[in-house]
């Protein structure tokens, strides 16, 4: 009996939830198999596709996008999203550049770095967790900022660093694999451990899920918020020093449009932009789609500007085959 | 007590003819009659599942009698689905509910037209509308300039508009809905002279309230439903508040078997003085430790609010919280929890669960270091833990690591009330914990409740269902107008009074 008239009903949906389980794998073997498709195809139509340097081009692009899209999955998981990355890593490539140029020892050089993408990453994370500012505002102030102060102090211009060994060896390929690639696989491993397996990792799932539920149960909301935001900024920063030492300058105009490729391999796979839900694993696999169409389409000779238009599409029919397959598979088991 | 003469049809603007609506497993309506006529403020109460949104349903034809007929303006409502509802809109029927559906970013003649703004070729015609809503509003005393944001206005002023709305277009009958149930009584003032102003215009009105000086104030009767069937209606100068308290009670088992008083000298939390406008003005209370301690309270009566402001989720005004001799009003929520507090909210699904996650997660995320090793969550402690838990509140899952979006509501309450538990919270604040649970799990929560009392800890438990208090509560406190107005304890606690504290006037 009660005092207040609004009804109450006892919701369950006890179907629904059931299956999404399974069809977080749906989503991971539809991209396997797209990634299969792409490779025939591929494979089949453009010359030297298949052969061992291609490969490894593909790795090394996919080490760019990649290391970002980690920390950028977790964001959004989060329910918040970063569009300051490109940006970013140009900006961070410009400071070590400088920061060798004054004579800073190389390793210093680069744990400075990191330490500045963290520091300025958090500077959008303070911004959303205790002010309020909407993610896609505080970051995109970022990516404005950021570019153009690269370009300011540079006049557009690359900053070189001279001979410098240590960045040099980070582009030299180990037993035919390059070190940008190794980092990228190693990076990953420690992200889809911390998402699945510390606490840091689950909250963000948690505050993704359940914004109010996760505070009342004592997470530290603002905090993991702005952590993320600082993880985003370390990880554009190990981007931009691989940049350096692949490009042997920091260079303001630099990883221009990094940020959609990121936010699409993110997407294609598989984590929701609403938050709450997402795998490493899928964006592992959305990075290789978001390459391998890249590789793919300039081997194949297509005119660049035309190369976009096929890139858009094939991202956008990827998420849509992608939500059909899911959805196929909740109403079968619905029965 | 006075029966008020069944209206003759003839002045009935609205009625209800022998109408029946069986739901499976539950008789909604039976055999209801019922009539409103012009210019009557008739009051409908009735506990929670008496009938009276199935009585409402039937009269904006949202839903279609099983046996019996609804008369609206002398026509009988016929047709299904949403023609019968645009036929009772048609012939006048207007309901305000509880929910307000207002545009914060529009203009108040903006939402007053909202989808049907007067418009010439396309483009709205703001010169006419705003003379139009001035005018609507000015009928309700609402003098306030059409042209200002809603996202300003007081909640009063945001109920009266939506009256306002509902008065636009000549209507016959207003159902409002709880209108002042989320209004301090200053306010709700005002909103009770708006209703004497739409009866004057000879517009039928049903007030559903539960708040007896506001019946007593605007009602002429008053209608009391209860299991689907109507009782009685009553003249509201001449019943008490006891017999209206009967009426919708019934004769059911009014006093609940002694319960094993557990609880021990020792205070656990004191509040003094506890003031937070508009809601509370001043409450004070002492918890024990073991103590089971209810707050009954009217839908509004700032019971959540209390909750929120001891725990530090919700700054407060005035007054004091003290644990021992300590007062802990600085102190935000992670403190409150790090002393050994936990709160459970009222409306789980927003604010209680992360549905897409385990029940393990959703139990551990109060305490994840506890079931880590160096910073790593361990699968096999996870699940030990959830285990534990999942055993103690008999938590009805397949895994430890379902989603518990999959549970029922019951089970998803055990959960969120599992995982204070599981941090070893000493203190539980417990903000409805039965809301939207089958009677089973209920029963269930009622006995969680009393073992974790038995284990030393000291719980408040807040409802608004009253016959649940007798069951759990060693002591009840009644909120009402802002204070802590009456005290039982067991095995004094009986429903009749209970409620009867509750609704009645100042």
């Amino acid at each position: 009996m009660s005092l207040d008239h609004a009804a109450k009903p006892a919701v369950s949906d006890k179907p629904k939830t059931a299956r999404l389980a399974f069809s977080q794998h749906m989503n991971e073997v539809s991209l396997f198999l797209a990634i299969l498709v792409l490779y025939l195809i591929f494979a089949s139509t453009a010359p030297g596709f298949i052969s061992f340097n291609n490969q490894v081009n593909i790795l090394r692009d996919a080490a760019t996008i990649g290391i970002a899209a980690w920390a950028v999955t977790l964001i959004i998981i989060a329910g918040e999203i970063d569009v300051s990355v490109g940006p970013m890593v140009a900006f961070i490539s410009v400071s070590l550049a400088f920061l060798l140029q004054w004579g800073l020892p190389t390793p210093v050089a680069f744990v400075v770095a990191i330490a500045f993408g963290a520091f300025l990453g958090a500077i959008s994370g303070v911004l959303r967790a205790y002010f309020d500012v909407p993610s896609f505002v505080a970051t995109l102030g970022m990516w404005s900022a950021l570019r153009g102060t690269a370009l300011f102090v540079t006049d557009a211009l690359p900053v070189s660093i001279g001979r410098n060994d240590m960045l040099d060896a980070l582009d030299r390929s180990v037993f035919g694999i390059p070190p940008a690639a190794i980092i990228m696989l190693v990076l990953f491993a420690a992200f889809a451990f911390v998402s699945r397996k510390t606490a840091f990792g689950r909250s963000v799932f948690a505050i993704g899920g359940n914004p109010h539920a996760a505070f009342l149960s004592g997470i530290s909301v603002s905090r993991i918020r702005v952590g993320l935001f600082a993880i985003g900024g370390a990880m554009a920063a190990i981007s931009g020093i691989l940049l350096v030492s692949r490009l042997g300058s920091g260079n303001a105009t630099a990883a221009s449009g990094l940020e959609f490729d990121v936010i699409a391999a993110v997407v294609v796979g598989g984590t929701a932009l609403s938050g709450g839900r997402g795998s490493m694993l899928g964006t592992l696999l959305g990075v290789l789609v978001i390459t391998l169409i890249g590789n793919g389409l300039v081997l194949l000779g297509i005119n660049p500007f035309f190369q976009q238009v096929v890139r858009g599409l094939i991202i956008v029919i990827a998420v849509l085959a992608n939500i059909q397959a899911i959805k196929r598979s909740l109403s079968r088991n619905k029965g | 007590m006075t029966a008020v003469s069944n209206l003759a049809p003839a002045h009935a603007v609205a009625s209800l003819r022998d109408c029946t609506r069986r739901y499976p497993g539950v008789l909604a309506l039976d055999n209801a009659t019922f009539a409103v006529a012009a210019g009557e403020v008739r009051a409908l109460l009735g506990k929670n599942g008496a009938g009276k949104s199935t009585l409402i349903r039937m009269l904006t034809g949202a839903e279609i009698p099983d046996t019996g007929s609804v008369t609206i303006d002398g026509v009988e409502l016929s047709g299904s689905g949403s023609t019968r509802a645009q036929d009772s809109f048609q012939k006048g029927v207007r309901v305000v509910y509880q929910e307000l559906s207002l545009v914060p970013g529009m203009t108040l003649a903006e939402n007053l037209f909202l989808g049907r703004w007067p418009r010439k070729g396309g483009v709205i015609r703001y010169a006419d509308m705003e003379a139009q809503a001035r005018e609507a509003m000015a009928q309700l005393g609402l003098d306030l300039p059409p042209d200002r944001l809603v996202a300003g206005l007081s909640p009063a002023e945001r109920q009266l508009l939506e009256i306002a709305r509902a008065m636009l277009g000549r209507p016959k009958l207003i159902i409002l809905d709880e209108p002042t149930s989320s209004l301090a009584a200053a306010e709700a003032d005002k909103v009770m002279a708006a209703v004497t102003r739409v009866a004057a215009q000879g517009i039928a009105v049903i007030y559903v309230s539960h708040r007896m000086n506001e019946i007593r104030q605007i009602a002429h009767s008053a209608t009391i439903m209860r299991d689907g069937r109507i009782i009685d209606t009553v003249d509201v100068k001449g019943a008490d508040t006891r017999e209206i308290v009967r009426l919708m009670l019934g004769s059911e088992a009014s006093q609940a078997a002694a319960l094993e008083d557990r609880s021990q000298p020792g205070i656990v939390l004191e509040v003094h003085d506890l003031a937070l406008a508009p809601k509370l003005s001043s409450v004070s209370f002492s918890l024990r430790q073991g103590e089971v301690l209810g707050i009954a309270g009217l839908l509004g009566s700032g019971r959540t609010e209390l909750l929120q402001a001891i725990m530090g989720v919700r700054p407060f005004d005035g007054g004091d919280v003290r644990i021992g001799k300590q007062s802990v009003r600085s102190a935000g929520y992670k403190d409150m929890i790090a002393r050994g507090f936990g709160y459970t909210p009222e409306s789980r699904k927003e604010e209680g669960i992360v549905p897409l996650l385990g029940v393990d997660e959703n139990t551990l995320s109060t305490n994840f270091s506890g079931v880590s090793r160096n910073g790593i969550l361990s699968s096999r402690r996870m699940a030990e833990a959830t285990r534990k838990i999942v055993d103690r509140l008999h938590i009805k899952t397949a895994r430890t690591d379902t989603p518990i979006g999959t549970l029922s509501g019951g089970n998803q309450q055990k959960v969120v009330i599992g995982r204070w538990v599981y941090a070893g919270s000493r203190v539980l604040l417990l903000d409805e914990p039965t809301r939207g649970v089958d009677v089973e799990a209920k029963a269930q929560i009622y006995s969680i409740i009393r073992q974790l009392a038995a284990e030393g800890r000291s719980i408040i438990f807040v409802s608004s269902e009253i016959e649940e208090l007798p069951l759990v509560c060693d002591r009840v406190l009644v909120l009402r107008d802002g204070t802590l107005q009456d005290e039982f304890k067991s095995p004094h606690i009986d429903q009749d009074s209970l409620m009867a504290a509750c609704i009645s006037g100042h």
